[in-house]
């Protein structure tokens, strides 16, 4: 029987990835000073496990690598090596040279450069690795066997025990040292040979011997040696007459013996495919659609033992939904995790100094949703160390703390998330944003001011980079409206709020699960639309007391504000009636960010869970709606991408 | 027939799982796990196993401590230490602290069960 380690390749990779957080983090720590003894421990029991799993997959050069920086780990750990700022680098560099070089690991992979390097640099600052007794890509040790001379201290009372040791023995010393205990249980292990010191040491497999004053049998005292394990050979001397004995096999429970298999095993957590959740929620997608269906049914055909069913299965449904929606839910900590080590490479690459918060580690997120807001953010922090924060010097100039504060945080708001972006660095430079935007002709020769909207608007147009330097990390055509389309195809809805010299802050709303939302359905003309919850704030009735003109223009006084109105027939261009304001209509008070709109539609038809379905075509061509779901009664609607509705006015 | 049980210790999932997988289709039932020393200690009194599987390195109590508590609350206890290559002298020291014997990383499924039978007796 032999392992195959392609069987645990996934586990090995996500939990290497796991080992090499902690590695991260504990760097991190230990970089910013204050107790050293914890974080080293991580380090040290993390760089460990790694080598004891790559090696078990027989990933040989990940596992070398991870043993030479456990070994200087060690050193570390035990006050031989200072953790000077240089070693810290060294570290650095070989934390992420292991990352890539397990990414990429397989049998046959050798050495990366990149481990190379970090290897050549931990050496110049830390010495050699310590003498350890890694034996490399392991071939079956030849087991050269030192045959021990019985010498002299084995002369006086008692039996002479002899022993070899199989050629193929791990940890030999041990062995030997467990032969010793084994048999001075039977007696008093008088002398040994060599000595029990150099025994214990022993790396390679080799032949010693004992002097036992002992009243045990030579059966026992042989059973006692042998079982301590590897012994190829075993003889024990009383009075000149020898016994040889050759090893014999251990029988190894074999298949085809009867046995009883394991029950499950009590774990607190369960690896799942991701693929299987996400057929569940596809499966409960449809339930819900089903039910919606069904629902609508027993209301036009009303009979009491089928509606007591129907309220119970409509309730099972919700559950069902709830528990799969749940299973999906990942705190952003999982991914926001890799960004402290992000912002301290970016700030020292382009020499700032910035102070990273995160807030809000434990929110969760749908993981697919999760997953791809991940690049935004990266794109973002960069963003903000590269052009938002000022130099130290500037800073200092400007009377702010020298250290920029960058703040990464998320929070709950309804059914919807906000992550957030903010830093307090030197804001977006507003005429230089309106004067290329002049130049291109985005806006009037005339505009000399813009607010945070409008001023977003423009610099999510791809190209419209004012970035005096294109430098590595941003500005590379990856703009902020890459931001933009990956938020909006999710979803959700991006913006921006911006002070001259005292910073600014870029708001991600996503809603909490992808797949299934709940909205409010509304008909305008003979078509369905649906509205994400998300977005709306409240409904009212179509009053003349609350719609009023100014200039012309209909507006919503709602308490003490007045609002934009828009009509859903005119945003949707359907061939109607203009503008009538019949008493039967309804209005929607929608929202994005702080700014609120209402939206006259002709008939609200009620709240409904509907299954998104996204859209594969292109987004200039719909960029009123952000999806398609189908309804109860299977007619399809289209969802309004409602943050859209805010950008004409 | 009763198969034996075995608690198994050790911080990462990855070898908490192959050690399984291999005593399992020895034939024995995994009734615990555990991710850190003192974990092991409390599952131990809990469970009480006919073998414990023990990784050297972990957090909240290394394995040696942990060895060393088992024994004290039960001279018969049976561990099986796991380490990796290249720590003879704490192997030795849990050998002392009373492990019955020990298996190298990385593991080689026969070597397992040659060292569990030494254990079992």
């Amino acid at each position: 029987m032999s392992l195959d380690p392609s069987r645990y390749a996934e586990l090995f990779r996500t939990e290497s990835r796991e080992q090499l957080s902690a590695i991260n983090r504990a760097l991190l720590l230990l970089e910013q000073g204050g107790d050293a003894a914890e974080p080293i421990s991580v380090l040290f029991r993390a760089m460990h496990t790694v080598k004891g799993m790559s090696a078990t997959m027989r990933y040989h050069a990940v596992a070398e690598f991870a043993h030479e920086l456990e070994s200087v780990l060690d050193r570390v750990r035990r006050g031989d090596q200072l953790l000077a700022p240089d070693l810290m680098d060294a570290l650095f560099a070989s934390a992420d040279a292991l990352e890539t070089a397990i990414d990429e690991a397989s049998e046959q992979a050798g050495q990366t450069p990149a481990m190379v390097a970090a290897l050549q640099r931990l050496r110049d600052v830390a010495g050699g690795s310590s003498t350890s007794e890694f034996p490399g890509a392991p071939t079956k040790e030849t087991g050269a066997l030192v045959e021990v001379a019985v010498a002299d201290p084995l002369d006086g009372p008692g039996v002479i025990v002899r022993v070899r040791q199989a050629a193929d023995a791990m940890l030999p010393g041990v062995r030997a040292f467990m032969a010793v205990q084994r048999v001075r249980a039977l007696g008093e292990v008088a002398a040994v040979n060599p000595s029990l010191d150099a025994l214990q040491a022993s790396a390679v497999p080799i032949s010693f011997a004992m002097r036992v004053v002992t009243t045990a049998s030579v059966d026992e005292i042989e059973h006692a040696v042998r079982s301590a394990g590897d012994v190829a050979f075993v003889e024990v001397d009383v009075s000149g007459r020898t016994r040889r004995e050759s090893r014999s096999t251990i029988e190894v429970v074999a298949e085809g013996e009867e046995v009883t298999r394991a029950s499950a095993r009590p774990t607190r957590h369960v690896r799942i495919d991701l693929a299987r959740l996400d057929a569940l929620m596809n499966l409960i997608g449809e339930l819900v659609i089903t039910r919606g269906r069904l629902l609508q049914l027993t209301a036009s055909n009303p009979d009491p033992a089928l509606d007591e069913s129907m309220q119970m299965a409509a309730r099972l449904v919700s559950d069902l939904q709830t528990e799969i929606m749940t299973m999906r839910m990942v705190p952003v900590w999982q991914v926001f995790d890799r960004f402290p080590r992000l912002v301290r490479d970016s700030a020292r690459a382009l020499n700032k100094d910035v102070t990273f918060v995160v807030e809000g580690k434990e929110i969760e997120l749908d993981r697919s949703l999760l997953d791809e807001i991940g690049e935004p953010i990266v794109h973002l922090l960069r963003n903000a160390i590269g052009h938002g924060i000022e130099s130290p010097a500037e800073r200092a100039a400007a009377g702010k703390p020298r250290a920029g504060r960058l703040v990464l945080s998320a929070a709950r708001d309804r059914a919807a998330v906000l992550i957030r972006v903010s830093d307090d660095g030197r804001g977006i430079d507003r005429p230089r944003v309106l004067a290329r935007a002049r130049a291109l002709g985005l806006v009037d020769e005339g505009t000399r001011e813009v607010d945070d909207d409008a001023l977003f608007r423009l610099i999510a147009r791809p190209g419209l980079s004012t970035a005096e330097q294109v430098s590595d990390l941003s500005g590379r055509g990856v703009g902020i409206d890459a931001v933009q389309v990956k938020t909006r195809a999710l979803g959700g809805s991006v913006e921006l709020k911006t002070v001259a010299g005292e910073g600014t802050t870029i708001t991600i709303r996503l809603p909490i699960t992808l797949a299934i939302v709940r909205a409010l359905l509304a008909r305008s003309g003979t078509e369905r639309y649906a509205l994400p919850l998300t977005h709306v704030r409240e409904t009212l009735e179509y009053d003349r007391d609350v719609v009023q003109h100014v200039k012309g223009k209909p507006v919503l006084v709602l308490r003490d504000e007045v609002l934009p109105l828009l009509d859903l027939r005119d945003v949707v261009r359907q061939r109607a009636a203009p503008f009538a304001g019949g008493p039967n209509r309804e209005i929607v008070v929608i929202e994005r960010g702080d700014r609120k709109s209402g939206l006259v539609v002709d008939e609200l038809i009620g709240q409904q869970d509907i299954v998104v379905k996204q859209f594969d075509a292109a987004r200039d061509g719909l960029a009123l709606f952000s999806g398609a779901t189908i309804l109860a009664d299977g007619a399809p609607a289209l969802i309004m991408d409602v943050g859209s509705l805010f950008e004409g006015t | 027939m009763v198969a034996p049980t075995v608690l198994i210790c050790d911080d990462a999932i990855f070898m908490r799982t192959m050690v399984s997988d291999i005593l399992q289709q020895a034939g024995f039932e995994v009734v615990g796990e555990a991710e850190t020393g003192a974990q092991a200690v409390e599952r131990y009194k809990q469970l009480r196993p006919d073998l414990v599987t023990m990784d050297i390195v972990m957090p909240d109590m290394g394995g040696i401590d942990a060895v060393r508590e088992i024994t004290k609350f039960d001279p018969d206890a049976k561990v099986l230490m796991c380490s990796a290559m290249g720590q003879q002298a704490l192997v030795v020291e849990a050998i002392q602290a009373g492990a019955k014997d020990f298996v190298v990383k990385p593991f080689q499924p026969s070597r397992v069960l040659e060292a569990v039978q030494r254990v079992l007796g």
